[in-house]
């Protein structure tokens, strides 16, 4: 059996008090949500907290909503609430699309969207396919409210962007409007994927031409990341941008510095950025 | 006695309702792990994060001053008991004694009231270390000048038959086996057509959802430990050797066991559990993690150089086989594994000169020990490889080489041993057909088949006692383990069988080595075969008691009674056994015993007990962009005489098949230096329901040509074996591809088809 040290547990009743405490516990402390990557990794004695900081009994905070075109999704809301959300459904199927595919409905019923990008494990499936979505995250500390583009949360493996003293409440994702093609692929052995790829695609024409595009790959770098090169190659006409596929493909790879480690070697993982971008492509634009 | 034959039975040969079934599914079965003692404390390990290296200190003073801990036990304060153990080498110390030989290796065992202060006081147990220079590969390990992995020699252990320990050499070889037969020389040289290649194996862990829990109770009267151990009598003369105590002073007591497939089978936890409560005066409880199960055991990964000839005909002539295998730290079983793999390599084929040189090699590593199938999984890949590489040399179809090369029922395979007892070419046949081999193929997949024949059984020594109630219930106890492959629901049929008795009234007993009778192991498919025979042969024994009970009550001779279903029959009267237990007692709660006890004469004087058939057929597709392998359609023969729980033999052999997958496809520890990589269930893949085929055929085949009840004969392993090469063979099928290295994961696969195209592309310009 896989023992968890000791620790404590706080349950603060407000998002000020969660601060509060994180703030008085200082290194000793975690805020803690869904706790399926947290808790693996304590149970692996990995990471060490004496206190841990309930912030999913904080109400209010996994409340899903549509304002001024923009999801609005609370950040203790579970993988699975966001999966079955006919909101997020009929506003961004993508999105449902992807959470369907998150590692296994047990970890999706406990595991929460705030959780997993704040624990920011370059596998996270979310955290690419928001990247490409522009999505940006709320936080929330003395200094009061804040929204953090995607580009600027993670900033590393395991590392974002949030102060020491605030909190995540929230992520905010563009609806889809009619001219969005998108799609997220991904690659997937073991328990967490090798590969995830997200593709936007704007089209004013049914899919004629495409005229802006937002690509980012996760799992092949310490964070998930779009490449500026890629998505001008992915912009024109149809028949460009499927001529342009492989060199969009190893425009990615190229920006995520591939690396030869257990899960694969350099050049098997630029091989499945590009079979995995047209196959992204292929499933944006609806081709069997 | 005419023999009832499929169809005239009434309980046997039938899928009733699992005897555990309900147990388990409702949470209430009881496991090792679910046992509390009164005044039980826990143990946890501290590790060794080095893979050779000198103990130069060890300091508990500390962390017997945190909080809840009772006792710290180390290599240097177990004097008064015998710390080494092991069945076939007595090599292996309950805790590193001088010198750490893998990473993971346990060097304290802190024992504390409750399971976390023992987990938090492991960090105050102080160790100094000096490391060595390790071998953690089998060429480093044979290579001049090499560390060694032990400097000195042991004692032997329960096993009789290996290599003196005492004359080993200076070397890291635990064991060697030789097999020879005919002239291999002047038969490569007058060969028609040869192959020739070098495969390699995987080290896998044979993941179980339990993994080792044990719990032991050692005081005036003995020592009792409840475990999750396969082998119970073997574990029970194990601590008796390290406790000095008699046979009967040690208990050893095994509920249900969640799971083993050969990683249970032998001594593992129990000598250091026993040793805790030894020295602490109190019952403990020792309960490993997965990922500490993977620092436990393993199995041997294996490299074999092997070429095999055919002459003009086809007819197989030569076989010559070179097998390394990396034992890891200690030898556990791994010196049965080399004389498995070296007899196992010949497969169920007619092969007039043979030459194997099988080695088990001692490495820093986690030691290696069985998994099922053991021996016949790393040499079936290579063996069964080489039939379809031969079969293309030849221009003939793989099935029909197969065919002309396999032996006949009582055909013998192997000089010395049983003759086959199975009909492979019916076997064969029946894949053959629910593969559809006719049908044309999509593109981009595969098929294949493949069989084996491992000499299954082990050492024919079983026991048994069948209680028959007045009251006509009928309990059996047994030392056989169920380990949720179904054996307490197969004895449990066969004494309904016997007895006449509706299956509800038989109970059956799980080994409790101070009630259940001697049982040397459940393992090498053995269960259904001996353990239900003993059982079968039990039943009879108390009939005969019960009919010479009968016929004093009816006042005339035994032979003149009749035997019925379940009772007897004289002129117009008819006694149940009920009838005659209470009218012979005059009570009505009384009971009599059955016995049995069977060994190696007779009938089971010859080895193996039976040969146990693997035969295997799968179609593949392979996703060439990303080397990925799915598996489409599985086939499976259980050719196990008779099957006397037909659904729980299709379960294994879908089972067994599964594991077979996970190694061809997925399954593999890796190493860095001295550090596993992957020893976690994030990190090392087993198989999931996703994988399984759309399309499965587990079909059965029933000759009852076994030496077990009925003609039964075991089943569960075989179907693993053959897994590995179908997939390999039916690569090649699909792509042109040859992969001699398991598993074949996508990056494997994907590279030798972009080798393949480099290659193509360079013949066109």
């Amino acid at each position: 059996m896989m023992l968890l040290r000791r620790f404590e547990i706080h349950q603060p009743t407000s998002v000020a008090e969660a601060v509060q405490m994180l703030a008085h516990f200082g290194e000793d402390a975690s805020f803690y949500a869904g706790g399926t990557e947290l808790l693996l990794a304590m149970k692996h004695d990995v990471l060490r907290y004496k206190h841990l900081i309930d912030v999913k009994v904080v109400s209010g905070l996994d409340s899903i909503e549509l304002r001024d075109g923009i999801l609005r999704i609370g950040a203790t809301a579970t993988h699975r609430s966001v999966e079955r959300s006919p909101l997020i459904r009929s506003h961004l199927p993508v999105f449902v699309d992807m959470e369907q595919r998150v590692a296994n409905v047990r970890v999706r019923n406990t595991g929460t969207l705030g959780g997993n990008l704040c624990f920011a494990d370059p596998h996270s499936d979310p955290a690419t396919l928001l990247l490409a979505l522009g999505a940006s995250v709320v936080a929330e500390g003395p200094r009061g409210r804040r929204e953090i583009p995607m580009e600027d949360f993670i900033t590393d493996a395991y590392e974002t962007s949030l102060g020491t003293d605030e909190v995540l409440t929230g992520i905010q994702v563009p609806a889809a409007t009619p001219q969005q093609r998108a799609a997220y692929v991904k690659f997937q052995v073991h328990e967490r994927p090798m590969l995830g790829l997200a593709l936007v695609l704007e089209t004013s024409d049914n899919g004629e031409s495409f005229r802006d595009a937002r690509v980012a790959v996760g799992c092949v770098s310490p964070r998930a990341l779009r490449s500026a090169e890629a998505e001008s190659l992915l912009t024109g006409s149809r028949s460009a941008v499927e001529g342009n596929l492989l060199r969009a493909a190893d425009a990615l790879a190229d920006s995520a510095e591939l690396m030869d480690d257990p899960e694969g070697s350099a050049e098997y993982k630029r091989n499945l950025i590009q079979t995995f971008l047209r196959r992204a492509f292929q499933k944006a634009v609806g081709q069997p | 006695m005419s023999r009832k034959k499929p169809g005239e039975f009434q309980v046997v040969n039938h899928s009733v309702a699992r005897e555990d079934g309900v147990a388990k599914v409702t949470g209430r079965a009881v496991y090792a792990s679910d046992i509390r003692l009164e005044g039980m404390a826990y143990a946890k390990l501290l590790r060794s994060p080095f893979a050779h290296a000198r103990i130069l200190s060890i300091d508990a003073s500390e962390a017997l001053r945190q909080p809840g801990v009772i006792a710290v036990l180390h290599g240097n304060n177990l004097q008064g008991i015998d710390p080494y153990y092991g069945h076939a080498v007595k090599d292996h110390p309950l805790l590193a004694i001088g010198k750490v030989r893998f990473l993971g290796e346990p060097v304290a065992a802190v024992v504390a009231e409750d399971e976390r202060s023992a987990y938090e006081a492991l960090e105050s147990v102080r160790v100094e270390y000096e490391e060595l220079p390790g071998v953690l590969e089998v060429d480093a390990a044979l290579a001049d000048g090499a560390p060694l992995v032990h400097e000195t020699s042991y004692a032997g252990g329960s096993f009789r038959g290996f290599d003196d320990p005492g004359s080993m050499k200076a070397s890291n070889i635990c064991q060697e086996v030789h097999l020879e037969w005919g002239d291999v020389a002047a038969a490569f040289a007058q060969a028609a057509q040869v192959v020739e290649g070098v495969y390699y194996f995987p080290m896998a862990y044979a993941y179980a959802m339990e993994a080792y829990v044990s719990i032991a109770d050692y005081n005036d009267s003995g020592l009792t430990v409840y475990s999750s151990a396969q082998h119970p009598f073997i574990v029970r003369h194990d601590l008796a050797g390290v406790f000095g105590l008699f046979l009967n002073r040690v208990r050893v007591v095994v509920p249900f066991v969640g799971g083993g497939y050969g990683s249970k089978s032998y001594t593992k936890i129990e000598p250091l559990t026993a040793a805790c409560s030894w020295k602490a005066k109190r019952p403990v409880k020792l309960q490993l993690s997965v990922a500490e199960a993977m620092l436990t055991t393993r199995n041997d990964d294996a490299r074999v150089r092997i070429r095999t000839a055919v002459d003009r005909e086809g007819r197989l002539v030569a076989r010559e086989a070179t097998i390394h295998l990396n034992t890891g730290a200690y030898a556990e079983n791994s010196p049965l594994v080399a004389r498995k793999a070296a007899n196992r390599i010949v497969g169920p084929y007619r092969i007039p000169n043979v030459k194997v040189d099988c080695c088990a090699i001692y490495t820093n590593t986690v030691p290696a020990s069985s998994f099922r199938g053991f021996g016949a999984t790393q040499v079936t890949f290579p063996g069964e490889s080489q039939m379809d590489e031969l079969a293309e040399k030849l221009s003939c179809h793989p099935v029909e080489f197969r065919r002309k090369n396999l032996a006949a029922r009582g055909e013998s395979i192997h000089p010395g041993l049983r003759p086959l007892d199975a009909d492979l070419a019916g076997d064969i046949a029946m894949v053959v057909q629910a593969l559809e081999t006719d049908k044309p193929l999509s593109k981009g997949h595969g098929r294949a088949v493949a069989c084996s024949a491992s000499d299954a059984g082990s050492d024919p020594v079983t026991s048994t006692i069948v209680h028959v109630y007045a009251d006509g219930s009928v309990s059996v106890m047994t030392g056989s383990t169920e380990l949720g492959q179904g054996s307490h629901t197969v004895l449990r049929q066969i004494a309904a069988e016997e007895m006449g008795v509706e299956l509800q009234k038989v109970r059956v007993i799980g080994p409790d080595t101070a009630v259940t009778p001697f049982e040397r192991s459940t393992g090498a498919s053995r269960t259904t075969t001996l353990m239900g025979r003993a059982v079968l042969e039990a039943c009879q024994e108390a009939i005969v008691q019960l009919r010479d009970m009968a016929a004093e009550i009816l006042k005339t001779a035994p032979e003149n009674l009749i035997l019925e279903r379940s009772g007897v029959a004289f002129q117009d009267r008819r006694l149940s056994w009920q009838d005659v237990l209470r009218t012979f007692f005059g009570l009505s709660d009384c009971s009599i015993i059955g016995r049995a006890y069977l060994r190696k004469v007779g009938d089971l004087a010859l080895l193996p007990v039976f040969w146990e058939i693997g035969c295997t057929g799968v179609e593949i597709a392979v996703d060439a962009e990303t080397g990925r392998i799915c598996l489409e359609r599985l086939v499976t023969v259980g050719d196990v005489g008779l099957a006397i729980h037909p659904a729980m033999v299709e379960g294994q052999d879908l089972g067994a098949a599964t594991m077979g997958l996970g190694i061809g496809l997925y399954e593999e520890l890796l190493y860095e230096g001295q550090q596993l990589l992957n020893g976690n269930l994030l990190d090392y893949r087993v198989p999931r329901f996703s994988d399984l085929a759309p399309k499965i055929d587990l079909l059965l085949v029933q000759n009852q040509d076994g030496r077990g009840p009925y003609g039964a004969k075991g089943g569960g392993e075989g179907s693993l074996n053959p897994i590995p090469a179908c997939l390999a063979n039916a690569l090649y099928q699909a792509t042109g591809v040859r992969l001699r290295r398991l598993p074949l994961t996508p990056e494997r696969v994907w590279r030798a088809l972009r080798e393949q195209r480099n290659k193509g592309d360079n013949v066109g310009h």
